[in-house]
């Protein structure tokens, strides 16, 4: 029981206990002699070492006058310059671009679609309705006949779903695929900007 | 070469030291040294090291100075970069023979000729008993005791978890705890 009070111990002495963790704590202290002499043990150890003198070190001054002086030169800008990191940069922009485009092709091909099934348009765009049977309809029809698979209607709607679930699935797999190169751009750009320690070492190194 | 006393805005210093200026880093420097220098001398004890680990520290930063957040904490980012320096140093240094260690870690530094002659013997004594723990458990306990860093800080200069910061100032505070249970017992008596 008290070993497992050391660790919320550390942290009340340390100031980092709060809400009803701290109000348990201070419970359990007003009645536990043993957690009440392990805190004043870890308060003077704590005390001693924070009163441990300290060496006389070179003055702050002198020693940033003689850091700078020995400062090595830093290849400035070379990050800014460089071709790849511009296109880097203009990733983004790409990606957008190319959901653009997809949904700008996707929104008209659908809006001529919709033209053409009011017969508005007559035999000017024949060609959409290449897109309006499926290889199973298309194989009822040439099997048996136009006008046997056009007298079901059940058969001319399960086609016409189909070829609109098709429709949707090739739409979100293009968006999604823009969304997923997106995010990995976001993920990549984020985890280069966190000064990590191996960067720091190939800066030294390097 | 004198450094302009300018009192400046931290954030426009980093941005002056990140386009280059080295009086920029050179005034960041005289803020941020007597910390760090205090950090590596508890985590190696030894004045000299201290001094030249805290150099190498701040030759660092400048090289990956371009790198570093602005949003983030620059005494943080400092504490991290020294830490690791000095912990490479002392790990290349166990491979060294014991007693070339023992004369360089813990040379009586830190105390006069007027401190009594028990002042002294606690002193290296506690200094030596903070050296033995493991070098995880030492970083977390200086960072909080020196650098007086919150759990949270010192979960970000280390790279790990919160709660690995409590179980590792847990464990050498209680190490110390038994290292030292004579003397504190000593001590307490003496503030009693």
């Amino acid at each position: 029981m008290h070993e497992d009070m050391l660790p919320l111990l550390n942290a009340y002495l340390d100031g980092e206990l709060h809400g009803n963790r701290l109000q348990e704590l201070e419970l359990h202290l007003s009645t536990c002699e043993t957690c009440r002499n392990d805190l004043k043990e870890l308060r003077l150890v704590s005390g001693w070492l924070q009163a441990a003198p300290s060496p006389q070190f070179m003055p702050a001054g002198r020693f940033a006058s003689n850091l700078v002086l020995a400062l090595p030169r830093r290849r400035m800008g070379e990050h800014s310059t460089q071709p790849g990191v511009l296109a880097w940069w203009l990733l983004p922009a790409g990606i957008l671009a190319a959901w653009f485009f997809v949904q700008t092709v996707f929104t008209l091909t659908d809006a001529l679609t919709a033209v053409q099934m009011t017969g508005l348009l007559g035999q000017a765009a024949r060609w959409l309705n290449g897109g309006q049977e499926t290889i199973w309809f298309a194989a009822v029809t040439s099997l048996f006949g136009s006008q046997v698979a056009a007298s079901q209607p059940e058969l001319s709607l399960m086609n016409t779903l189909n070829v609109l679930g098709v429709h949707l699935l090739d739409g979100f797999l293009w968006q999604a695929s823009i969304v997923l190169l997106y995010w990995s751009w976001l993920s990549i750009w984020w985890l280069r900007r966190r000064p990590h320690p191996l960067l720091i070492e190939n800066v030294v190194n390097g | 070469m004198a450094i302009p006393l300018i009192v400046e805005d931290e954030n426009g210093l980093i941005e002056q030291a990140r386009r280059g200026d080295r009086n920029a880093f050179g005034e960041l420097v005289s803020r941020y040294y007597p910390g760090v220098v205090r950090i590596v001398y508890r985590l190696c004890g030894d004045t000299g090291l201290a001094e030249d680990m805290a150099q190498e520290a701040f030759l660092r930063a400048w090289l990956a100075l371009p790198a570093f957040r602005p949003q983030s904490s620059l005494r943080n980012w400092l504490y991290r970069i020294a830490v690791n320096a000095t912990l490479d140093v002392l790990r290349r240094r166990k491979d060294e023979p014991l007693e070339d260690q023992a004369d360089r870690m813990y040379p009586d530094q830190t105390t006069g000729p007027e401190t009594s002659l028990i002042e002294k013997e606690r002193v290296a004594l506690l200094r030596q008993a903070v050296h033995s723990l493991p070098e995880a458990a030492r970083s977390v306990l200086v960072l909080r005791e020196y650098g007086s860093l919150s759990y949270q800080e010192i979960a970000s200069v280390l790279d790990i978890p919160v709660g690995t910061v409590m179980s590792r100032l847990n464990y050498a505070r209680n190490r110390l705890r038994e290292l030292l249970k004579d003397d504190l017992l000593q001590l307490e008596n003496e503030y009693a």
